[in-house]
C-alpha cells in the first residue's frame, strides 16, 4: 500500500459568470462551489448530498476534469488532472469513469449496447478485443454477453442502468463517479443496483465518489459523507455519524425528507 | 362519494389494471403505493375520467351516487376540477409557459363557476395565500418559468382548488422537488385536505412522503391491489409479501456500513423486475418473484383477506393461515 489517496480533492472552488443584468454593471458570478476538500482511498466510497444548486455535479464535472476549477487541485493517484496536457489527461482518462443518472440519454438510442459499452475503449485508441472486454462487462454487471447485439429500448430501466455502469468500468477504472446513478429508478430496482455498485467495489477495488440527493441511499453504501449548501461543505465525516448524530440544521432536514427518523 | 367496484382496464389482451375496488369519503386522506407498471397513475386517470381511450374499462366508477359507465366527456367536464381535480408531477409540463400563472388559475373559474374576471381575481388572490405564496398579488402576474420549482407546484395546487373540489388526487407531487420542498407541498396538502374536509388521493412512489400525508394505503403491484389498511400499521407491519420485500428493499442506515469483516452489508432485494403485463401470471402476479410462494399461486388469483379492520391483503398465505 502507497500512502498516496486514489483521489485528493484541495481547496476546489468553481464560480460562473451568469448573464450581465445591465451594459454598465459587472456580470454577476456565482459560486457553484467554494473550498471543497477531501481525498478518497481505493475500495472507499465518499457520499457527496445536496440538492439542486449544492455543487454537487460541479464538483463531479470537475473531478471528471470536464471542466478546469478557478482554484484548488483535484490530484488523481498523485497527478494533478487540472495541470497536465491534453493529452496525458486522455490517457489517464481510462482511470476514471463516470455513471449518469439519466441511462436513456447516455445510450445512443440507434446503436446496439456492445457499441455504446465499447465506447470508452476506442476513445482510448483500443482496437483488440473489443467484443470478449464488453461480454466480461456485461457479465460482470449481471446481463448476458448475448445481450450486446440489443438496442437500448429493449431493456428495462434497471437494466439500462446496469449497461451504464458496463461502460463505465470496461476500461477497468480504478475510481468510478456516480451522479444520481439510482434517482431514476423503483425502489427495488435501485436495492439491486447498490448492491451492484457494492459487489464491484469488493470485486474490482474500485474507489467510489457517489452523488445523490437522498441521504438514505447515501448512508446504505457510504463510508464517508460530505454534505453540500449552495457550494459550501456543511459537514463531513463517517456516514454512522453524520446519519446518526447530523451537526447542522439542514442535514436534518434532509434526513427528515429520507424518512430515516420520523 | 366516490366509489370504484372491480374497476379493469384492458390494453389488448393485457391488463393494466385488475379489478379496483376503493370507496373515498370526504375527509379521506389516501395514498396509493406502488411502482413504475403498477396502474397507480392509470387509476388516477380513471378518477379523473381521462383514462386513454385505447384502456377498455369495466366494472363500476360512480361519484355521488352518479354511475360514470356511461358518462359522456360532457358529464366529465362537468365534474372535473368542481368535484375531482388533479395536481401532475411535473409542474413544469402542466402549466401553459406563455400565460401569467394567475391567468391559468383563474380559467377554471371563468369557465366552470362562470366568475367575472373580477371576482375571479379576488379568489386566485386568496388561494395563492392559502397555499402559501409570498407576495401572492406580485405572483399572479408572473410567468411559470420566473417561479421555483416548488412555487410552480404550489401554482398547480391553486389551480387544482379553484373550483373547491372535494377530491384532490396527487400524482407523484413531489417527485420532481427537492427534500425540504417536498417536506414543504406534502405537508400543504395534508393541511388543505383537514381545512377543507376534502378527500386527497396521494399517489407516489416514495414511501417516506406517503407516510407523512395520509391516514389509509393502498399498495399496488403489476395492477392490482395487494394490500391496504392504516398506512401507519401497513408500512410497520406489511401483511403481503410484496410490501415487505418494498418496505425492506429501501435505503436504511441503521443497518448499513459495514459487517465484522469489513465487508458492506447489502440491500435486501426482491428478485427479478416486473414481467410485461403480457407475461403476468394468471394467479397472483406477484408469483415468481415471491419469496414464500405456494403451489397454487401462479394459476389461483387470491382473494382479498380481511385481517383487521379497515386492513387486509390479497395473498394465499392468509387464507392458508385461516384453514390452519
Amino acid at each position: 500500500m502507497t500512502d498516496v489517496p486514489l483521489l485528493e480533492v484541495r481547496n476546489l472552488t468553481r464560480r460562473y459568470k451568469l448573464p450581465r443584468q445591465s451594459l454598465l454593471r459587472r456580470a454577476p458570478v456565482l459560486t457553484a462551489l467554494e473550498g471543497a476538500a477531501f481525498s478518497l482511498r481505493a475500495g472507499e466510497t465518499l457520499g457527496v448530498v445536496g440538492e439542486s444548486g449544492s455543487g454537487k455535479s460541479t464538483l463531479a464535472r470537475l473531478i471528471m476534469a470536464f471542466e478546469a476549477p478557478d482554484a484548488g487541485e483535484v490530484l488523481f493517484q498523485g497527478r494533478d488532472l487540472h495541470g497536465l496536457t491534453a493529452e496525458e489527461l486522455r490517457k489517464l482518462r481510462r482511470g476514471f469513469q463516470m455513471v449518469f443518472q439519466d441511462p436513456f440519454g447516455s445510450l445512443n438510442p440507434r446503436r446496439r449496447i456492445g457499441w455504446s459499452i465499447a465506447e470508452p475503449l476506442r476513445a482510448n485508441g483500443e482496437t483488440e478485443n473489443i467484443t470478449p472486454r464488453v461480454a466480461e462487462a456485461l457479465e460482470q454487471v449481471g446481463l448476458h454477453p448475448a445481450d450486446a447485439g440489443k438496442y437500448p429500448h429493449e431493456f428495462s430501466g434497471g437494466q439500462r442502468q446496469r449497461i451504464a455502469i458496463a461502460r463505465a468500468i470496461i476500461t477497468r477504472p480504478a475510481l468510478l463517479v456516480a451522479d444520481e446513478a439510482v434517482s431514476a429508478l423503483d425502489v427495488s430496482v435501485q436495492a439491486q443496483i447498490l448492491n451492484l455498485l457494492m459487489d464491484l467495489q469488493d470485486d474490482l477495488g474500485l474507489g467510489m465518489v457517489f452523488i445523490s440527493h437522498d441521504l438514505a441511499v447515501v448512508g446504505s453504501i457510504c463510508d464517508r459523507v460530505l454534505v453540500l449548501q449552495h457550494g459550501k461543505t456543511l459537514e463531513s465525516g463517517a456516514a454512522v455519524d453524520v446519519l446518526r448524530a447530523p451537526k447542522h440544521p439542514y442535514t436534518k432536514t434532509l434526513l427528515k425528507a429520507a424518512g430515516v427518523r420520523p | 362519494m366516490i366509489e370504484l367496484a372491480n374497476l379493469s382496464a384492458q390494453f389488448g389482451d393485457a391488463a393494466a389494471l385488475r379489478d379496483a375496488n376503493l370507496v373515498i369519503q370526504r375527509g379521506d386522506r389516501l395514498g396509493i403505493v406502488g411502482e413504475s407498471g403498477s396502474g397507480k397513475t392509470l387509476l388516477a386517470l380513471c378518477l379523473m375520467g381521462m383514462a386513454p381511450d385505447s384502456a377498455h374499462l369495466t366494472g363500476r366508477l360512480s361519484i355521488d351516487g352518479q354511475d360514470m359507465a356511461s358518462a359522456t366527456e360532457r358529464d366529465w367536464q362537468r365534474l372535473r376540477s368542481r368535484r375531482v381535480a388533479m395536481v401532475f408531477q411535473e409542474p413544469m409540463a402542466a402549466l401553459n409557459p406563455l400565460r401569467r400563472v394567475g391567468d391559468t388559475v383563474m380559467e377554471p373559474m371563468l369557465l366552470h363557476d362562470g366568475l367575472t374576471r373580477r371576482a375571479a381575481q379576488v379568489r386566485a388572490l386568496s388561494l395563492f395565500e392559502e397555499v402559501g405564496i409570498q407576495n401572492p398579488d406580485q405572483r399572479l402576474r408572473q410567468f411559470p418559468h420566473e417561479m421555483s420549482g416548488g412555487q410552480r407546484q404550489r401554482v398547480l395546487i391553486a389551480l387544482a382548488l379553484a373550483c373547491n373540489p372535494m377530491l384532490l388526487i396527487a400524482d407523484e407531487p413531489t417527485t420532481a422537488l427537492d427534500a425540504n420542498v417536498a417536506l414543504r407541498i406534502t405537508d400543504l396538502l395534508q393541511r388543505l385536505a383537514g381545512e377543507r374536509e376534502m378527500a386527497l388521493v396521494f399517489i407516489s412512489h416514495d414511501l417516506a412522503a406517503v407516510a407523512r400525508a395520509t391516514q389509509d394505503i393502498v399498495v399496488m403491484y403489476a395492477g392490482d391491489m395487494v394490500e391496504r389498511g392504516p398506512t401507519a400499521e401497513v408500512l410497520s407491519a406489511p401483511a403481503h409479501p410484496y410490501t415487505k420485500g418494498l418496505l425492506g428493499a429501501r435505503p436504511d442506515a441503521s443497518v448499513a456500513g459495514r459487517d465484522a469483516n469489513g465487508k458492506r452489508r447489502r440491500l435486501p432485494t426482491i428478485p427479478g423486475s416486473v414481467p410485461p403485463l403480457q407475461g403476468l401470471p394468471e394467479g397472483c402476479r406477484f408469483a415468481g418473484r415471491c419469496p414464500v410462494e405456494l403451489p397454487q399461486c401462479a394459476t389461483q388469483r387470491p382473494v382479498f383477506t380481511q385481517t383487521d379492520a379497515g386492513r387486509g391483503a390479497a395473498c394465499h398465505l392468509l387464507t392458508e393461515a385461516r384453514h390452519d
